[in-house]
């Protein structure tokens, strides 16, 4: 296809020379418009989606007078660093953002590491109520999570874990595991059985093919899979507030319980307090982006 | 034949999954804390004991509030496990961690969830304790559910209507409107001064409640027993009258407290509804720092002279949880609601208004003229939400609010509207 393009595409200076008979064809006046009207719509739905992302940067760095002006500004004159300077500041958001990381980075690897062997024993054994097993893994997905949430509040309160990093880790797993389940079955569906055959021929045992063959093929799903596992617990809000205690609180009900309040809300801390620790992920998406495009898609299409 | 990744016998299996995980589900909410024991259990004469309250992690308070806590802790020897919860998720968690047992000692509390907290069963009985604090008749009532004492008044104060004095002389409004008649003259008069939102009443459903002082203004008891008199002529009347101010642009369009208090902070509105303690939210982000001089409270304009101005109770309290460390939390309720000095420092510092007579006497809050007027003026005749007592309260004013929003929209007569929000609260109120 590349070698089909190259061949298609005239040289810069051969379109700019227009020797007679090779003059590129005019558009029609309805190519214009469609044309137009496509670069409109991508327009539209670029500003849909960055007009948030550059309102809550001025927010950020607006003074509060400025921040609460109506109408609003779009474009501020005043700027101020002091939201970031008291989220600096502040101890308890250093420490909300240390749980986050612990609870997220462990919800991600408990995630992966289940789901791998989960997913490879689904791909590639043959066993009774392996289906049934496989469907009632989707069927969690069917739950409305507050009916969840009481629930595993009684299971945790039961077992004395409320308040502990396991609850929060465990109750966020229960969200991940299925689609990373699914996720890396599907790669592992991709892995020619032939492959694992020839292992088997040359000696390795099940637990060696896996390890040492099929994971490093599979490491892309499991990166893309410890991804979405990774945002889902560092996102997480409800669970967190109800079965975290003050010393187990994670960024996004500590940073609701510090801005958001009965009477007001700190928009500029909060909008400042948000980009900062939003940034985490997005620098993880950025590093690993090639690895969670490739391993989203790896399982897609079957050969 | 198969035509799709998902067969018949697949999706049978699917749907046997899903039913035994629902019942799995089922029995392990089974399980869950109930609600039927009305004893977290523990010593009562415990002298560590729990605090839970949405101040401790505000901004604006949790400097004071912590002082309180400490303040307890190393005068009396003893040991306070302080839990904070975000205010707009208070009510669900603390409801979930009461019946799970989780929470004991004193807990803050919305004066508008105290009776849904109380039916419970729960809390202990402070009506002992109660008389030692000297509270205000006012703030007394708002701890009590079915003549029982449940909450000791922290702050007191009521949601009532501010006015911005600057503009008012603006327009040439030389006394503060009285009447419902005198009030519209004066919002036509500040209709004329240029961009100014006359009065910048809520007119999204999050805030339609305050529809309900204007109704009680107008005459109706919105509740008789538990008779829903929403639809009677009166609410019609009040309606129809909002909907007037509406079309005349003297109310404006989609309008919450946010958004008026924004309006009002950039000097852009006569009057606008908001609670005692509105007043430093709004200058929080006032551009005129002189602002305040100019905000002054108005009682809600009556139909007739010599009728009570009606206002919304608001405020919190502070309730104790039967079990561990009750007797040593209701000691701590007393002092934090009713010393003197703590109430008037906490008054210094979050504007709150103390609830004893002895603290609103002290020099340092009489000299907030603002705070001692709205007091005396709108506090006084202030009355609790007519719903409160019914654990769909939220739904109930939700319910309300849009059938006011379909009237001031167009899209149904009053009569109507009303008709319809009567029949959903009667409803809500028998579920």
């Amino acid at each position: 296809m590349t070698t089909l393009l190259a061949q298609e595409a005239p040289a810069p200076a051969a379109r700019r020379a227009h020797p007679a008979g090779t003059r590129r064809p005019r558009r029609r006046p309805d190519q214009i418009r469609s044309s137009v009207a496509a670069w409109i719509a991508v327009a539209v739905i670029g500003l849909f989606a960055l007009l948030p992302l550059y309102w809550l940067l001025v927010t950020a760095v607006s003074p509060k007078d400025q921040a609460f002006q109506f109408p609003p500004k779009f474009i501020p004159t005043d700027f101020t660093l002091e939201n970031f300077r008291a989220f600096a500041e502040n101890e308890a958001l250093f420490d909300y953002m240390v749980n986050s990381v612990i609870v997220a980075v462990l919800t991600s690897l408990l995630s992966v590491v289940v789901a791998t062997y989960m997913g490879y024993s689904f791909s590639k054994f043959r066993y009774r109520g392996r289906k049934s097993l496989m469907n009632f893994v989707l069927a969690s997905q069917m739950f409305p999570q507050a009916l969840l949430l009481i629930t595993l509040y009684a299971v945790f309160r039961q077992f004395g874990l409320l308040g502990s990093y396991t609850a929060l880790i465990l109750s966020f797993a229960t969200f991940t595991m299925p689609l990373c389940v699914w996720m890396l079955k599907g790669i592992f569906d991709t892995v020619p059985d032939a492959l694992l055959e020839a292992a088997a021929i040359d000696g390795a045992s099940r637990w060696r093919t896996l390890h040492t063959i099929v994971a490093p093929l599979a490491a892309p799903g499991m990166i893309a899979a410890g991804l979405f596992a990774f945002v889902r617990g560092w996102n997480d809000f409800i669970f967190a507030l109800t079965l975290a205690d003050k010393d187990t609180m994670t960024l996004p009900p500590g940073l609701v319980n510090t801005y958001i309040g009965e009477f007001q809300t700190a928009w500029p801390a909060l909008m400042a307090a948000s980009l900062v620790v939003s940034l985490p992920v997005v620098i993880a998406f950025m590093f690993l982006q090639r690895y969670l495009v490739g391993g989203l898609t790896a399982g897609a299409v079957k050969s | 034949m198969r035509t799709s990744g998902i067969d018949r016998r697949t999706t049978l299996r699917l749907f046997g999954a899903a039913t035994a995980g629902i019942a799995g589900a089922g029995a392990l909410g089974a399980c869950a804390p109930s609600g039927g024991s009305t004893d977290s259990g523990g010593d009562a004469k415990a002298k560590n004991f729990g605090f839970t309250s949405w101040s401790l992690n505000e901004e604006a308070t949790k400097a004071e509030v912590n002082k309180i806590v400490k303040g307890w802790e190393s005068g009396h020897k003893a040991k306070i496990k302080t839990t904070a919860y975000p205010y707009n998720e208070y009510l669900q968690q603390l409801t979930l961690k009461l019946n799970g047992g989780e929470i004991s000692g004193a807990v803050h509390l919305d004066i508008a969830w105290l009776a849904a907290i109380a039916q419970m069963g729960k809390l202990v009985d402070l009506g002992d304790v109660a008389g030692e604090g000297g509270y205000t008749d006012v703030a007394l009532t708002s701890g009590q559910y079915e003549k029982k004492q449940y909450g000791l008044p922290w702050t007191t104060g009521s949601i009532g209507v501010i006015g911005n004095q600057k503009l008012l002389d603006e327009a040439g409004i030389k006394k503060h409107p009285v009447t419902i008649a005198e009030f519209e003259d004066a919002l036509r008069a500040l209709k004329e001064l240029k961009g100014v939102t006359p009065y910048a009443a809520a007119t999204k459903v999050a805030q339609l409640k305050d529809i309900f002082p204007w109704m009680q203004t107008f005459g109706c008891t919105i509740l008789d027993g538990d008779k829903v008199t929403i639809g009677d002529d009166a609410s019609i009347d009040a309606v129809e009258w909002y909907k007037k101010l509406h079309d005349a642009k003297l109310i404006a369009k989609d309008v919450d407290r946010f958004d008026a208090r924004a309006l009002f902070g950039q000097g852009t509105v006569g009057f606008y509804d908001d609670a005692v303690i509105g007043k430093g939210a709004t200058l929080a982000t006032a551009k005129d720092k002189n602002l305040a001089d100019a905000m002054v409270p108005v009682p809600r304009p009556v139909l007739k002279k010599g009728d009570d101005p009606q206002a919304l109770l608001w405020g919190g309290v502070l309730a104790v949880v039967k079990g561990e460390g009750s007797d040593s939390a209701a000691d701590f309720a007393l002092h934090a609601t009713s010393d003197v000095p703590t109430a008037v420092s906490y008054f210094g510092k979050t504007a709150m208004p103390p609830t004893t007579a002895k603290g609103l006497a002290d020099p340092k809050v009489a000299a907030d003229t603002f705070t001692s007027d709205w007091t005396k003026k709108i506090t006084k005749t202030a009355t609790p939400g007519p719903f409160w007592a019914y654990a769909k309260n939220a739904q109930i004013e939700e319910a309300v609010a849009k059938q006011v929003q379909a009237v001031l929209v167009g899209q149904s007569s009053a009569r109507d509207a009303m008709k319809r929000a009567r029949d959903e609260v009667t409803t809500l109120i028998k579920e």
